[in-house]
């Protein structure tokens, strides 16, 4: 390629340009990667959260600071418009929380009431669902298996201090299931009632402490505005329907497409420039070949198709070896992290492809005035320079 | 009949606010179809700015330039660019060639400038660099030939049109005598085998020597021939 030989006349100008590139491409796949797990996470949990309302315990009402109660059940239950309200009993898989970025590993114990009136589909890699009634049983997400150690359905796995046998392998949902172990209640109950202060213990028994409520509406009852109407009849809990999470949730992965946003104009000041400054300095020290090419007969479309080739190639090998350095990163990321929680990079083909992409224009963009600047050249002063 | 026409032509050159360096004035000259013609003079003449109006590479203040039957210096732009790429051949002193290309790119380049494809243009660049005998260098780059080699690819590069007229600016003025020697001999026996018309700057009176016509420029004009 006569552009790359050109490109490499300077060799350690060229490399350092290339280096910038593929710096900005890296940080924008390493970020972009971030993005675009959070975005499925979020989109996952928007599925999820479509046709429902989660109910918890308000926290600026619960003066004395007791977990939710099963009563609760009933209490929404008789609430016009519910047609279910599951118990649920949410933990975190470490007691710690675990030395994880991104979304925390969970523990899920559920009474299994709704499971025929839930929407979100998950089937199994391995084994099958929990049954109601199965005791010290579990079903794990996928991002779990290697933390875990768990080879098939099967298996047992220990987990806040007990013994639970894996009967199923969720299939990856690229969201929150992922890194969930599912239990029935009371085994969860259990773990949370042992995990509660003494003074709280002797206010509740074990059987009825819970966490959260999933309410499943009746058919036709609007999940936003039964949300409204839960939270305007009960003053001490919050229920969250499909809208509020999204607004909840959602800003959050809209902060993390910013820094994307924010990452990509840094790369594209800073690269381009780069490039700007290497093709102005190319087009200065090759006046002399321009003003040979002209009287060769080459057009000005001729002499700016030259440079933005060599510009866009800059972009193009940069955004290469940015790419090449992102997925390594990533993988090598997520490689460590699984080891104490969940993968938090997702290079998706459509950032693999949109960073290349972007390197090209960028370096198509910044070559544009050099290469018009080339174009414009009068041949007999660019003949004239030595 | 001539192939080249060159009409009481003017040029300044602009140095600073009102500073003119007046390069051309009111030059006149004719080049005749076939004819080796030397362009001479005391530097700063003139001698290369009327070689641009005649290639086209620039146009003049006033007056009128002909080539073959077609007034050039009135054409829009993008026609001189054209005229340059199929009509004209330039041969320049020293540092004609681009230096990453090889010789037979070098040569083919023009070809490609004319509206060749790349594989056609190569062909070509390899008859024609057969030529100029130098079928065992097709492959170098400028830097690894012998200034007169260089000079042979040049010419090869402006013959691959099949131009009209070649054009040279001090085409021997950095070669060393024998070298010079033989590109002049190689230029005359392509005027005398193919009939193209030859217009050489120089300061080297051989080239006065082997030229059929020597033009002599004093001040921006025609002082003699
Ligand atoms: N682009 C330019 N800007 C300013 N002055 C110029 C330019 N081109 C030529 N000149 C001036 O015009 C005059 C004629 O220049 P030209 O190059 O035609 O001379 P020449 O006869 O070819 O000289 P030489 O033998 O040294 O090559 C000179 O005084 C030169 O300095
Ligand atoms: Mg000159």
């Amino acid at each position: 390629m006569r552009a790359i030989r050109n490109i490499f006349r300077r060799k350690l100008r060229a490399t350092l340009t290339i280096g910038g590139i593929a710096i900005g491409v890296l940080a924008l796949v390493v970020m972009g990667a971030i993005a675009e797990k959070m975005t499925l996470l979020v989109n996952g949990g928007t599925e999820y959260f479509s046709d429902k309302v989660t109910v918890s315990e308000s926290p600026a009402h619960s003066m004395a600071a007791l977990p939710m109660s099963i009563d609760r059940v009933a209490e929404m239950e008789a609430v016009d418009g519910v047609n279910v309200a599951s118990a649920g009993c949410t933990l975190l898989l470490d007691e710690d929380g675990g030395a994880s970025f991104g979304m925390p590993a969970m523990l899920i114990g559920y009474d299994l009431r709704a499971r025929d009136l839930e929407s979100f589909e998950v089937t199994f890699a391995d084994g099958r669902d929990l049954e109601p009634g199965d005791q010290g049983k579990a079903v794990i997400g996928s991002d779990l298996v290697k933390k875990l150690g768990v080879e098939k359905a099967g298996d047992t796995i220990e987990v806040r201090g007990r013994t639970f046998e894996v009967v199923g392998i969720m299939e990856a949902t690229l969201t929150a299931p992922d890194t969930t172990v599912l239990v029935n209640l009371p085994d969860a109950q259990e773990i949370f009632y042992d995990g509660l202060p003494e003074f709280v213990q002797s206010m509740v028994t074990q059987d009825e402490v819970i966490t959260d409520l999933t309410i499943y509406p009746d058919e036709g009852v609007d999940p936003d505005q039964l949300a409204d109407r839960l939270e305007a009849q009960f003053d001490d809990i919050d229920a969250i329907g499909p809208e509020k999470f999204e607004e909840q949730i959602g800003s959050i992965a809209d902060i993390f497409n910013y820094i994307v946003y924010g990452v990509a104009m840094v790369s594209l000041v800073v690269g381009g420039l780069s490039v700007i400054n290497t093709m102005t300095m190319s087009v200065y020290e090759r006046t002399r070949e321009i003003g040979i090419r002209k009287a060769l007969g080459a057009s000005d479309w001729r002499i700016i198709r030259q440079f933005l080739t060599e510009s866009a190639w800059i972009g193009l090998i940069g955004g290469i070896i940015g790419l090449a350095l992102g997925s390594l990163m990533t993988a090598g990321g997520n490689n460590a992290i699984e080891q104490s929680g969940t993968a938090i990079f997702l290079l998706t083909p459509r950032l693999a492809i949109g960073s290349l992409a972007f390197a090209v224009v960028l370096g198509v963009l910044s070559g544009l005035y050099p290469a018009w600047h080339a174009a414009r050249m009068n041949p007999v002063e660019a003949l004239r320079y030595e | 009949m001539s192939i080249i026409s060159v009409k009481e032509v003017y040029k300044r050159y602009q140095l600073g606010r009102e500073n003119f360096v007046h390069a051309l004035r009111g030059a006149t000259m004719q080049v005749e179809k076939g004819e080796m013609l030397a362009i001479m003079g005391p530097s700063g003449s003139g001698k290369s700015t009327v070689m641009h109006l005649m290639g086209c590479l620039d146009r003049p203040d006033r007056g009128e330039v002909w080539l073959a039957d077609r007034r050039v210096d009135t054409l829009p732009h993008g026609e001189l660019t054209g005229i340059r790429g199929k009509e004209v051949g330039f041969i320049f002193q020293g540092f004609n060639l681009i230096p990453t290309l090889t010789a037979v790119e070098n040569v083919a380049l023009a070809a490609e400038y004319a509206g060749a494809s790349r594989g056609k243009a190569r062909e070509r660049a390899e008859d024609v660099l057969k030529e100029v005998s130098l079928a065992d260098r097709m492959g170098h780059k400028p830097g690894e030939l012998s200034g007169g080699q260089q000079q042979r690819v040049a010419i090869a590069r402006a013959l691959i049109n099949e131009p009209s007229v070649v054009l040279g600016d001090e085409p021997t003025g950095d070669l060393d005598t024998e070298s010079s020697r033989e590109i002049i001999g190689l230029m005359k026996s392509i005027n005398e085998r193919q009939g193209t018309t030859f217009v050489l700057v120089t300061h080297n009176p051989e080239i006065g020597d082997a030229c059929h016509r020597t033009v002599l420029m004093l001040d921006g004009a025609v002082s003699e021939g």
